[in-house]
C-alpha cells in the first residue's frame, strides 16, 4: 500500500498551563494523500490551528506519531526539525506576518537565505514566485505600500519559493474582503492544480472550505467524520 | 554577508532610536579617547626613547626645598652621566595672574643645556645667541604660536616666591615634547636670594644610557643620604608625574568615571536591543517557522547590535579626534596647560575605544539575542504583531 503524504497516528496535544492541563487535540488519525488540498473546519478553540502547527513542524505533539513523505517528524531534533520545515513546509497565515523593513522581494527571498544558492539563483527563484502570484511588478513595494490581497499573496510567494511539498495556511482568507479572498483561493486553487502543492487550510468560511477537495471537521480536539466537497468544487470548475 | 540587509534594515527600523542610542555609543566613546589621551599626556611623553635617559634630582623633602649648588661637581663625576644643569623654578607672572598666562619658566645652564634635553631640538645659531647673552632665553614653539612672540621680543616676568623681575630677550624657540615652558640663565638669578646663597631648586641631568638611570639615582641617593641637604634622584618620568600624583589619584577616578559611564552605555544599548526584539517577537517566530535555527537567530540579534555599537564606534573615534583637539586648546589657556602640551591621541587609544565598542556590542546584544532565540515558534505567532 502506498503511504500517505501526511500520516497522523493517534496523536494528542496538552497544553500545560502552571498546574492546569489543557487538552486541546485528542487521539487524531488522519491521512492526507500528495496533491491533496484539504480544509481544516471548526469552531474556535477546537484545535485546528493545533492540529496545522504539529503537521507543520512547529510543535510537537504529547502523544502519537506524526509522518510526513515517510519521515517522523515527532521525534526530530528542533535543529533538524527546522531544516525539514525549511525544505518541506511554506507557510501562510492570516495576518500575513510579513518583514515590515523588507521590501515585497526581500520577504520572499528570506527562506531562501538558508540555502545555498547564490545571488543570482536567488534572484531567479524569487521572480518566479512572485510571477506565479502575480507581484512581478510590485517586487520593490514595502508591505504598507500594498493592499491586504496583495501582502498576502506576497506572503503565498514566500511559501512557495523553496518549491515546498506542502503549503499550510491558516485562516488565509481570514483578514480580506470578498474580491480578495477570491482571488487567493483561486491562487491556491491553481498552486494545488498547476504546481501539484498539498494543502492544508484552516478556515472558519465556508465558501473557502468548498474550495478544498476534503473537509475535516474539529470539535473540543476531536476529528468528525469527513465530508467530501463535492458540490463547491464543480460548481467553481465550470 | 547575505543576511547583512536583513540585519541592516533591522537596526534602522526605528530610526530614531536606532541614532539615539547611537549617539550615546558616540558619546561614550568620546569620552573614553579624550580621558585616555589625558591620562597619557599626564604620564607624558618623556621616560621613553631619549627621554629614558634623564634623571631630576631634588631635595628629599621636597621641591620647596633647595640644595647646595656644588653637588653639581660631585654628581658629574658618578660613572655613566653626561652632563648636569642646575635648573631652578620661578614661578613668576606673565602680564597678569591669570592661570592662562601661566607657564613654566627655568633658569638653567645653557652650556649644558642641548647636551642634556637632547629630545628638544634648537637651531644651533639660536643656541650660540642665547648661550652669550645673560639676559635673553629660549621658549617652546607652542608658547611662541600662544602668545606671537618674535625672536629679539622682549617679556618681563615678575617674581612672586623669588623677588626680583625678569625682563628676558627672546633668542631660540626650541621643539620637543614640552613646548610649554621657557629657559633662561642661572646667572640671571645670581644676585637674588637663591643666587646669593648658591643653591638650586633641581639637578637635571643625562646618563649615556637608559640602563645606567636606576644605577646613577641610586648612586646619588647614597651620596647624599647623610648630607645637610639629602636628596632624590629619580627618572624624569617620575618627576613629573609627582605633579599629576597632586591632584590626587586622578587617573584612578578618571577610569572610574570612564567605566561607569561605559556600563551605563552597555545597559542603554541592552535596553535598546531587547526592546526592538521584544517588538519583532512575531517575526522571530515567523523566521523559525521559515526554518531559521535557534543559534541563527541569535547570531542575527547579537549582529544587530554589533552594527549599532560598531558604527556608534566608528563616528565615535572619528568624532573623538577633533574634540579631543578642541580640549588640548582649551586646557592650554587653563591651570593644567602643561599637560595639555603632552595630550596625544595614541593608536593604542583608538584600539581601545574602538575594542570597547565591540566590548558593548557583544555584551548589550547577548542578553536579548539569547531570549529572542528561545522564543517558542507557536507562543510567537500567537502574539497580535
Amino acid at each position: 500500500m502506498a503511504h500517505s503524504l501526511i500520516s497522523v497516528e493517534h496523536v494528542s496535544k496538552v497544553y500545560r498551563r502552571d498546574a492546569l492541563q489543557i487538552p486541546v487535540l485528542e487521539d487524531i488519525n488522519l491521512e492526507i494523500d500528495k496533491g491533496e488540498f484539504v480544509a481544516l473546519m471548526g469552531p474556535s478553540g477546537s484545535g485546528k490551528t493545533t492540529l496545522l502547527n504539529l503537521i507543520a513542524g512547529i510543535d510537537v505533539p504529547t502523544k502519537g506519531r506524526l509522518s510526513i513523505d515517510g519521515r517522523d517528524i515527532s521525534s526530530m531534533r528542533e535543529t533538524d526539525l527546522a531544516r525539514w520545515r525549511a525544505d518541506t513546509i511554506g507557510f501562510i497565515f492570516q495576518l500575513y506576518n510579513l518583514i515590515p523593513v523588507l521590501t515585497g522581494f526581500e520577504n520572499v527571498e528570506l527562506p531562501l537565505l538558508l540555502t545555498k544558492l547564490s545571488r543570482r539563483e536567488r534572484n531567479e527563484h524569487v521572480r518566479s514566485a512572485l510571477t506565479i502570484v502575480g507581484l512581478a511588478d510590485r517586487m520593490d513595494h514595502y508591505p504598507r505600500q500594498l493592499s491586504g490581497g496583495q501582502e498576502q499573496r506576497v506572503a503565498i510567494a514566500r511559501a512557495i519559493v523553496t518549491d515546498p511539498l506542502i503549503l499550510v495556511a491558516d485562516e488565509p482568507t481570514g483578514d480580506l474582503d470578498a474580491k480578495s479572498a477570491e482571488e487567493i483561493l483561486v491562487l491556491l486553487n491553481r498552486l494545488n492544480e498547476e504546481y501539484h502543492k498539498t494543502i492544508v487550510m484552516v478556515t472558519h468560511d465556508p465558501r473557502a472550505a468548498g474550495r478544498a477537495h476534503r473537509q475535516l471537521h474539529l470539535d473540543k480536539g476531536v476529528l468528525s467524520p469527513e465530508t467530501p466537497a463535492v458540490v463547491e468544487r464543480s460548481r467553481d470548475s465550470r | 554577508m547575505k543576511y547583512f540587509r536583513f540585519i541592516w534594515k533591522n537596526v534602522f527600523r526605528k530610526k530614531i532610536r536606532a541614532f539615539l542610542t547611537m549617539a550615546s555609543i558616540v558619546l561614550v566613546l568620546v569620552l573614553i579617547v579624550v580621558l585616555s589621551s589625558f591620562l597619557e599626556g599626564m604620564e607624558g611623553t618623556t621616560g621613553t626613547g631619549k627621554g629614558a635617559t634623564h634623571i631630576v634630582v631634588q631635595h628629599a623633602t621636597g621641591l620647596a626645598n633647595f640644595m647646595p649648588l656644588a653637588y653639581r661637581q660631585r654628581i658629574e663625576q658618578i660613572p655613566g652621566v653626561v652632563a648636569v644643569a642646575p635648573e631652578v623654578w620661578f614661578g613668576g607672572m606673565y602680564k597678569d595672574d591669570r592661570p592662562e598666562n601661566f607657564f613654566g619658566q627655568l633658569s638653567t645652564d645653557p652650556e649644558t643645556w642641548a647636551v642634556i634635553h637632547d629630545d628638544y631640538t634648537l637651531p644651533q645659531d639660536q643656541l650660540k645667541t642665547w648661550q652669550a647673552e645673560r639676559d635673553s632665553f629660549v621658549a617652546g614653539k607652542q608658547l611662541i604660536d600662544k602668545y606671537h612672540w618674535g625672536i629679539g621680543d622682549r617679556i618681563q616676568i615678575k617674581g612672586t616666591y623669588i623677588t626680583g623681575m625678569l625682563d628676558l630677550v627672546l633668542r631660540g624657540v626650541y621643539t620637543g615634547p614640552d613646548e610649554s615652558n621657557i629657559f633662561f640663565h642661572n646667572k640671571y638669578l645670581e644676585n637674588s636670594s637663591i643666587g646669593r646663597l648658591s643653591r638650586t631648586g633641581i639637578f637635571f641631568l643625562r646618563t649615556k644610557t637608559p640602563e645606567q638611570v636606576p644605577v646613577v639615582c641610586d648612586a646619588i641617593n647614597r651620596m647624599f643620604e647623610n648630607s645637610e641637604a639629602p636628596v632624590k634622584a629619580m627618572p624624569e618620568k617620575q618627576f613629573m608625574l609627582q605633579f599629576a600624583e597632586m591632584m590626587g589619584n586622578v587617573k584612578l577616578l578618571v577610569r572610574s568615571i570612564a567605566l561607569t559611564v561605559l556600563f551605563t552605555v552597555v545597559l542603554i544599548v541592552a535596553n535598546s536591543v531587547a526592546m526592538s526584539a521584544r517588538e519583532r517577537t512575531t517575526q522571530i517566530a515567523v523566521i523559525r517557522a521559515l526554518g531559521f535555527r535557534r543559534r541563527q537567530v541569535l547570531a542575527l540579534v547579537l549582529s544587530e547590535a554589533m552594527v549599532l555599537a560598531l558604527l556608534g564606534g566608528l563616528i565615535g573615534v572619528l568624532f573623538s579626534i577633533p574634540f579631543t583637539h578642541m580640549l588640548v586648546e582649551g586646557m592650554k589657556h587653563s591651570p593644567v596647560a602643561p599637560f595639555a602640551y603632552n595630550i596625544r591621541i595614541s593608536a593604542a587609544t583608538l584600539l581601545t575605544a574602538f575594542v570597547a565598542a565591540v566590548a558593548i556590542g557583544i555584551v548589550s546584544g547577548f542578553v536579548p539575542a539569547i531570549r529572542s532565540a528561545r522564543v517558542k515558534i507557536v507562543d510567537g505567532l500567537r502574539q497580535v504583531a
